[in-house]
């Protein structure tokens, strides 16, 4: 599996599509999560209107909030880019035939897999770490250059902060992984992802959650536990997008440590039975 | 003594999902430090023979060793070196970075980089990415690859593909030079002259089974081997006569001619009993059967020529 491993990183580290991944995620995260919102908010346009005054929701960017603001946009763009870098990882070997050079060499499939899991999951800590610490560093910027004071999060808030953003990322990422190996089609692995996320997921998710039946189905699909931890992180106002989680926390991380496993365990056995090449 | 084998199969098996039977109980013997060519037509079977020893398939029965264990296990493919069908790699990475990933999954020091890029004169190249190369390029990056692991058996298929001339003259250079080393290698091909000028022994497959296996000559010899042409005047006389002293079965009429297969060493006294019947002879001649119309006659009738020639 080390051999595997270092094999992965090198293959990662040069390829073009993972950086273009990661600086469109840190763009959206800091461009669109920070430095708009704190510049729109600190001279909202005449015609803005909002329950909270813009005086207040600009705390959103500073440091008291720098978990719960960091995780809201993961369980949309960031699971869809955390799809892709997956569904790339893995549906890439079968497009180029790699993947039967892979197999020749001396690790069995299940080493070979499981090298590829652990670069993955090295790649979600890192994105994690780098997407915390350029928030944080962001968060700090503005609430200096504002002139407020605002505190920093609890260490065990930002852990477990951390530990949720690292599961969510790596849920996602091991979705786009499976999708990759299952369709064994880069296409069809990112575009079944995509439509998943922001068909199923956002679309219905959000239209018919209240309905019943329907409601006790989206219980158990892995964004809308995301969301519920996410909204555990709560901010230090009330928020006027908040709206009632249909699952609570705890049941959250369950869920998607379900999810993770599931993936992991689905891929490795396709990846181990399937044969390569022929019709 | 029976010789070590590094390829060894019985009864293997493969169908696919799709129903199609692609290889029929394929009872394969590959001896170690020989150069064996799997010679089939397009479709026959090879690909997937290969697939399945490199572990890459997984077989509907029977069973295969390579290098002394179950093809696709670690045991297997440490001492195996293979290039199944395309050369398959990152086209974002250049080819030493290509083979520095190749290197990483074999565990090999990447100090064998350059002795291999340098075996199959790409050297040059091996800055520019994978994707700017050409097929022969292509194909000599894969045989590289394979070459990586320094492995005792080399399973290649169609290695002089895409190769120009100068490359498939290099690329026979590159295998006798394996063979010399003690290597086994096992390469696919359906180019016959390939074949003859590079393999101690063929098997030829046709529709997954295999129908014969032996050297070039012992093919030749099983499948009619040398004929003896003669050109005879009056052709019926000369057939009736021949027949009663050959046998019927040795004799057979052609565009005009008599083929007779026998020992060509009969020639004069053939010849002699004609003149002396008063039978003209025109032409008697010695035709050399070529591994092209052996080919075609084992690959025509598979189900005919299963008894194959064994060593």
């Amino acid at each position: 599996m080390i051999a595997s491993l270092r094999a992965e990183t090198l293959k990662a580290r040069k390829r073009w599509a993972n950086w273009i991944l990661f600086g469109v995620l840190m763009l959206i995260l800091l461009l669109f999560g920070y430095i708009l919102t704190y510049v729109i908010l600190k001279h909202p346009p005449a015609n803005f209107r909002s329950p909270v005054p813009a005086g207040v929701l600009i705390r959103a960017v500073f440091p008291e909030n720098l978990v719960a603001n960091v995780l809201s946009p993961m369980t949309s763009i960031g699971a869809a880019i955390m799809i892709i870098l997956g569904g790339l990882s893995t549906a890439s070997e079968y497009g180029w035939l790699t993947v039967q050079t892979i197999l020749i060499q001396k690790p069995g499939r299940i080493a070979v897999l499981l090298g590829k899991l652990a670069n993955l999951a090295i790649i979600t800590f890192l994105v994690s770490v780098t997407a915390l610490a350029s928030a944080a560093l962001a968060s700090y910027v503005l609430v200096s250059i504002d002139g407020s004071s605002s505190a920093w999060p609890s260490t065990s808030t930002l852990l477990k902060g951390f530990g949720a953003l690292w599961l969510e990322l790596a849920v996602w990422t091991a979705f786009g992984m499976f999708l990759g190996i299952a369709f064994r089609s880069t296409a069809a692995a990112i575009g079944g992802g995509l439509i998943y996320l922001f068909v199923l997921e956002a679309l219905i998710a959000q239209l018919l959650r209240d309905t019943p039946g329907i409601k006790e189905f989206l219980k158990f699909l892995p964004g809308v536990n995301a969301g519920a931890i996410n909204a555990s992180f709560r901010l230090t106002f009330r928020s006027p997008n908040a709206i009632t989680q249909l699952v609570d926390a705890t049941r959250g991380w369950i869920t998607l440590l379900i999810y993770l496993v599931f993936f992991t365990i689905t891929a490795l056995v396709i990846f181990q039975d399937r044969d390569v090449g022929g019709s | 003594m029976a010789q070590a084998l590094a390829v060894e199969t019985h009864g293997l098996t493969k169908r696919y999902s799709t129903g199609v039977l692609a290889v029929d109980h394929l009872d394969l013997r590959v001896r170690t430090g020989e150069v064996y060519g799997f010679l089939g037509p397009n479709g026959a079977g090879k690909t997937t023979t290969l697939r399945l020893l490199s572990g890459l398939l997984h077989p509907s029965s029977g069973s295969a060793m390579v290098a002394g264990a179950v093809p696709g296990s670690p045991a297997s493919l440490a001492h195996l070196g293979a290039m199944v069908e395309t050369p398959a790699f990152y086209p974002y990475l250049s080819g030493r970075d290509n083979l520095r990933v190749v290197a990483r999954y074999a565990n090999v020091s990447p100090a064998r980089i350059e002795p291999v890029l340098q075996q199959v004169d790409l050297t040059d190249r091996a800055r520019h990415k994978f994707r700017t190369y050409s097929t022969g390029m292509k194909q000599r990056l894969g045989v590289a690859a394979a070459l990586l692991k320094d492995p005792d058996l080399l399973i290649l298929d169609e290695p002089t593909s895409g190769l120009d001339p100068q490359g498939t003259v290099e690329m026979r250079a590159l295998i006798g030079d394996l063979r010399r080393e003690g290597r086994t290698v096992l390469l696919s091909s359906h180019l016959l002259n390939e074949v003859e000028l590079t393999c101690d022994r063929v098997g030829v497959i046709a529709k997954g089974k295999l129908v014969a296996e032996g050297t070039v000559d012992e093919l030749r010899a099983r499948n009619g081997g040398r004929t003896l042409r003669i050109r005879a005047t009056p052709l019926e006389q000369a057939q009736r006569l021949l027949a009663s002293f050959l046998g019927p079965e040795q004799l057979r009429v052609a565009d005009g001619t008599l083929l007779l297969t026998v020992d060509p060493a009969q020639a004069a006294s053939i010849n002699r009993r004609l003149v002396s019947d008063g039978i003209d002879v025109s032409e008697l001649r010695v035709d050399e059967q070529s591994l092209e119309s052996v080919f075609l006659q084992l690959t025509e009738t598979p189900n005919q020529g299963g008894d194959g020639v064994k060593p």
